[in-house]
């Protein structure tokens, strides 16, 4: 399913960032990352020991709660989208996010693990919504974090698929 | 962190000049680095305008075209035939007062920069090029920035133009930015290179390849191979494979694609004829496929060939005959059709 979900979201990315225009749809951009407590991205990015070293629920859990986090990021990023291809291909995106996470959900429940208590997830001001000029930025990075947590996904669940059998 | 990168037939004549030079230095003289196709002066010492001196390139006259004023040597639109080791003396007793090794070359231009990881998630390498020699020695300095930090960068004991980096964290969403600076006497060049992770992960070839017929199937062989020996992880880091093979005749290649496993089965080979096979590697999620590795060569197994005898019947007695100087081969229905379809 990661793997499904990565081939929709590089589409989705390809759009987005053209919606976006320059310089976000210029070759190697990367724009600094905000650095706002009100958007709080959980990064797929950590060292390679640590993540070796994952117990099963730490490991599990680390992705229910970015998969949370950045279902409710997408969805907010297709609410102030106003190009309607995009808001659909967006929300449609999300459906398949939110089967992802509700897989996951699923796993830790039938391992007897407990989920974690939803958190308040607040993205962009106090009102919820994404503030002009941060949006462009911020959007730009809850899609390229998105792609990496389902590529790191891809990995931690062939290493839970390892562990669990042996 | 710098490069000298100094070619292999300049070497030897480098360091014993470096050596000779901090003993003698009047003897192999200083260096003097000047642009091609520019004039260049040549200064005799320190001594005065009025001076008069001579001058011997490689102790020989200066056949080249040139303008002598005062204890100065001027040349005109250098270029490499005008590399040597020039000596002045000054006149009238003809005692020496300098040496200079002139140099002619370029500044560098900007390096051709590439980065791979084949040891993921350990690290990579980055590897640089000049398009054109500059014909003089010449540094690199390379760093190397992810996520507003400086990596430490390992040279590579053996190749020159190459670096090591180590990832500092796996699945980051940041950049990598490699920067690489050509230096020399007559100027400087750099080139910047920006990629993700993600990107540059090419595994080196899968080893040991190894094709085996299976006794009594003439359509098959059986290939097992190993994974890369400079892949780390390949536990935590999955590889999957593409295969490939032929028979030499043809042209057309098979492929097959599995996904965690080193050995396949080929059931359609032709009988009899002698296949070429070749493994590729590719981490599971990201980067590109890794070159071929070295191909095999393997036929399936053949029945040996037998003799057929033929029998008479004669006044009640059978009698078997041996067909002299003739041997019939046994063919099964699947060989003969084989052939028949590589014929066409």
């Amino acid at each position: 399913m990661t793997k499904y979900l990565e081939y929709q979201l590089k589409e989705i990315k390809d759009t987005y960032l053209s919606y976006l225009g320059p310089p976000f749809n210029e070759k190697d951009f990367s724009p600094p990352r905000p650095n706002t407590t009100a958007l709080s991205l959980p990064s797929a990015a950590t060292r390679l020991e640590l993540w070796r070293g994952l117990e099963n629920r730490a490991r599990l859990a680390q992705n229910q709660r970015a998969y949370s986090v950045l279902l409710a990021a997408v969805r907010e990023l297709a609410r102030s989208t106003l190009c309607p291809y995009l808001q659909t291909s967006l929300l449609h995106f999300c459906t398949g996010l939110d089967g992802l996470l509700g897989s996951i959900s699923g796993l830790m429940t039938t391992l007897g693990y407990a989920l974690p208590p939803p958190s308040a997830v607040s993205v962009g001001g106090s009102d919820g919504e994404l503030q002009e000029p941060r949006r462009d930025v911020e959007g730009f990075w809850i899609l390229r974090e998105l792609q990496s947590w389902l590529w790191r996904s891809a990995k931690d669940f062939n290493r839970l698929k390892k562990r669990l059998r042996g | 962190i710098f490069y000298s990168v100094i070619s292999e037939a300049e070497q030897p004549a480098v360091i014993i000049n470096a050596l000779i030079f901090r003993l003698c230095p009047f003897l192999v003289g200083r260096i003097q680095y000047e642009r091609m196709g520019s004039d260049v002066t040549m200064q005799c010492g320190s001594l005065d305008n009025d001076a008069s001196v001579s001058w011997k390139v490689n102790g020989t006259d200066i056949k080249a075209r040139h303008r002598l004023e005062g204890p100065r040597l001027l040349l005109t639109q250098v270029d490499l035939g005008h590399n040597g080791l020039y000596s002045c003396f000054q006149n009238p007793h003809g005692e020496r007062r300098d040496t200079i090794n002139l140099r002619i070359g370029t500044a560098p231009r900007e390096p051709t920069v590439t980065c791979r990881s084949n040891t993921y998630p350990k690290g990579f390498y980055c590897s640089w090029h000049q398009q054109h020699s500059t014909y003089i020695p010449t540094e690199f300095e390379v760093d190397v920035h992810h996520n507003q930090r400086a990596l430490e960068v390992q040279r590579d004991p053996v190749h020159k133009n190459r670096c090591h980096v180590r990832f500092p964290e796996v699945f980051s969403s940041f950049p990598y930015r490699v920067n690489v600076t050509a230096i020399n006497d007559l100027g400087r060049a750099s080139a910047a290179i920006s990629f993700e992770e993600s990107n540059i992960v090419k595994p080196d070839p899968p080893e040991r390849v190894v094709a085996t017929p299976i006794p009594n199937n003439v359509r098959r062989l059986e290939v097992t191979w190993n994974s890369p020996s400079t892949w780390p992880d390949v536990d935590n880091f999955p590889l999957k494979y593409f295969l490939r093979y032929r028979p030499l005749i043809r042209d057309q290649w098979q492929h097959v694609e599995l996904s965690d496993s080193t050995s396949h089965t080929i059931t359609d080979a032709y009988a009899g004829k002698e296949y070429i096979i070749q493994v590729a590697a590719k981490d599971t999620e990201i980067g590109t496929w890794s070159d071929w590795s070295v191909a095999v060569h393997a036929t399936p197994w053949i029945e040996e060939p037998k003799q057929i005898t033929s029998t008479t019947e004669q006044h009640g007695h059978t009698q078997t005959e041996t067909l002299p100087n003739t041997q019939l081969l046994k063919y099964t229905h699947e060989q003969i059709h084989a052939q028949c379809f590589l014929l066409r």
